[in-house]
């Protein structure tokens, strides 16, 4: 199963750009504190994009899928990083680096809170699950191609 | 505090690790026995602590108390978290012992101990969905791991019953937000006495039935017997004996402590629906020849009284449900993890099991059963009664059958064909274990009884009628 070469075009120079999304509602979601998940969701939407255009193998050869399960873990050990290192440093789980009230450090207009590293995990975590299970379905139909 | 939150991070973070690496490879079965025997260690300490000290909260992100998600452990919640990841453990380190065939069992067991404590030490219903769906997807995983077709057919049955309670579930979740504004049990509890008595009946309802599909209550049990057939011994034991907590706690928690005048209001349809349950359950375990579907079928009788016990309500209901509970789920384990085992001291295990299900002193069984009749007696109903008198007596029977049918047969009679080498004695072992804690807990039952009286007095207290 190929697209055609309008759909293959398209579906390439979108790659790019989804990316760029996904990276700027993750800093900066619809109430300003940034949204890994619907960060992750739009990234994997576009490597999906690459796959229905191109077919699996095709992908496989420029994008690294088989890390997708690896990033999903690393994701999840930062969101879980996030919540138990407060308790071990004395706090409540998952509690906010600066404290509220307090001036977080500012790169540009993007601040660096421990919000956005939680929100960087869930990421990761949505981005690596979403692909690894595309993958796998991505997989399933290439063989059951082959038998037929 | 910690230990509130360190069972839970402690077991994810080993589930990443279990995630990433081959779960077939030795170390792989180190670093899970590992995490889950911590962690069932740290809930035991909870547990000591909660029938010391009483309930314990900790607020995530330490905001204040109606902003932040609220962890919250009372003795109910200690007493179920930490029997269920102790059945969890000796379900992992039986299969541990004799070999992991699949690469991500492990982790999917890891990870639902994880969703599983986690649910159980949450006092807020939103983090207690989410919990309760990490749990139960890794179990869908765990039906489907190995991928046989057979397992699949049933992770898939498996997999869409229970979205629909999952569904039903979240649909009353929103709901009960919509009508009180806060998703935290305890203030959730205090503001549903002035509900609309109609919103909170159908809230009540639907909250049955969610967790009747995960318990496997009749009339949603359909799911059951295909999958507890389906899955190895160890999966079926660690979900008759940890997964169905889920629903005996869901009931007693919403039912007993969340929406209290609601079940007084159904208490009659409750105990009928419960008796239906028990009744079923045993016919049909009667009827069946193999010794799994027979404690398959055994379940979703005993998931009846539990019903009965909360029908019964009060102080005395709801320590009965809390006691039956636990002494069942362990029950359910040893059995499961008992039948197939052959060898030396398996056929004294599995009869401790059995004897323990039919309620013979000296067993954890017998104080399931007994606390049930105190709770029956008390509430004075003669029908209850002689309810819990018949079913004891059905499941004598359907227990004895086993015998009949999968023991003292000769071999090439028997319907079922029955494993013929001798297990290795590691696997021996666990199950022994799990007998004896059976038996302990039979012959000084302390501990459960006032557990099970401390965790009725806390939810009664919280919830004034």
């Amino acid at each position: 199963m190929r697209a055609g070469p309008m759909v293959r075009l398209v579906a390439r120079s979108l790659l790019a750009p989804s990316f760029a999304v996904a990276a700027a509602i993750l800093v900066k979601g619809y109430a300003d504190a940034g949204d890994g998940f619907s960060a992750g969701a739009v990234a994997a939407l576009g490597v999906m994009l690459q796959m229905l255009a191109f077919g699996r193998e095709r992908v496989a050869r420029d994008l690294p899928l088989h890390l997708a399960p690896r990033v999903a873990m690393c994701g999840l050990a930062i969101a879980l990083g996030v919540l138990i290192i407060p308790v071990l440093a004395g706090g409540a789980p998952l509690e906010h680096w600066p404290p509220p009230g307090e001036k977080p450090i500012y790169i540009g207009t993007l601040e660096l809170i421990t919000a956005v590293v939680f929100d960087i995990g869930v990421f990761l975590l949505v981005l690596g699950a979403c692909v690894a299970i595309i993958d796998a379905l991505a997989r399933a139909r290439a063989a059951e191609e082959e038998v037929a | 505090m910690t230990f509130i939150v360190a069972p839970v991070a402690v077991l994810i973070g080993a589930g990443i690790v279990l995630a990433l690496i081959d779960g077939t490879r030795r170390a792989a079965g180190v670093v899970a026995i590992a995490a889950l025997t911590v962690a069932t260690v740290m809930l035991c300490v909870l547990l000591g602590r909660v029938a010391a000290d009483g309930p314990q909260a900790v607020v995530a992100g330490g905001w204040p108390a109606d902003v932040g998600i609220t962890l919250r452990v009372d003795a109910l919640g200690a007493v179920f978290a930490a029997t269920s990841l102790a059945i969890v453990l000796a379900c992992a380190v039986q299969t541990v012992l004799r070999g992991v065939s699949s690469r991500i069992t492990l982790a999917l067991t890891v990870f639902m101990g994880a969703g599983l404590t986690g649910l159980f030490l949450t006092g807020d219903i939103f983090s207690f969905y989410v919990f309760f769906e990490l749990a139960m997807i890794c179990a869908y995983g765990l039906t489907a791991a190995e991928g046989t077709e057979g397992r699949f057919r049933a992770a898939f049955t498996f997999a869409v019953v229970n979205l629909v309670g999952s569904f039903l579930f979240l649909i009353a979740i929103g709901a009960l937000y919509r009508a009180t504004g806060t998703l935290e049990m305890l203030a959730v509890a205090e503001r549903a006495a002035e509900l609309n008595p109609n919103t909170a009946l159908l809230l009540a309802v639907t909250f049955l039935v969610a967790f009747g599909v995960k318990l496997g209550l009749f009339p949603f049990h359909a799911w059951l017997p295909a999958v507890y057939l389906a899955v190895p011994a160890w999966i079926a034991a660690m979900f008759a004996g940890a997964l169905a907590n889920i629903g005996a706690y869901g009931l007693v928690r919403f039912g007993g402590a969340i929406l209290p005048r609601e079940l007084g209001v159904a208490a009659v349809a409750v105990i009928a629906l419960g008796g239906v349950s028990i009744a079923y359950g045993a016919v049909q375990a009667m009827s069946r020849r193999a010794t799994r579907e027979v404690l398959a079928y055994s379940s979703i009788g005993h998931a009846g009284y539990v019903l009965v016990a909360l029908g019964l309500g009060g102080p005395v209901g709801l320590a009965a449900a809390v006691i039956f509970s636990i002494a069942n789920s362990l029950n359910k384990a040893l059995l499961f993890l008992s039948a197939e085992l052959r060898g030396p001291l398996t056929a004294g295990v599995f009869l401790v099991g059995t004897l323990s299900v039919a309620g013979v002193p000296p067993s954890a069984g017998f104080f399931g059963k007994a606390a049930l009749f105190e709770a029956g007696v008390d509430a004075g109903s003669i029908a209850t009664v002689v309810l819990l008198f018949v079913g004891g007596a059905l499941s004598f029977v359907y227990l004895l059958q086993i015998y009949q049918h999968d023991r003292w047969r000769p071999r090439e009679e028997r319907d079922v064909p029955t494993p013929k080498e001798i297990a290795p004695r590691a696997q021996r072992t666990v199950a022994a274990v799990v007998a004896a804690v059976v038996l302990a807990l039979g012959l000084w039952p302390q501990p459960l009884l006032a557990i099970g009286d401390q965790a009725a007095a806390e939810l009664t207290v919280e919830a004034p009628r």
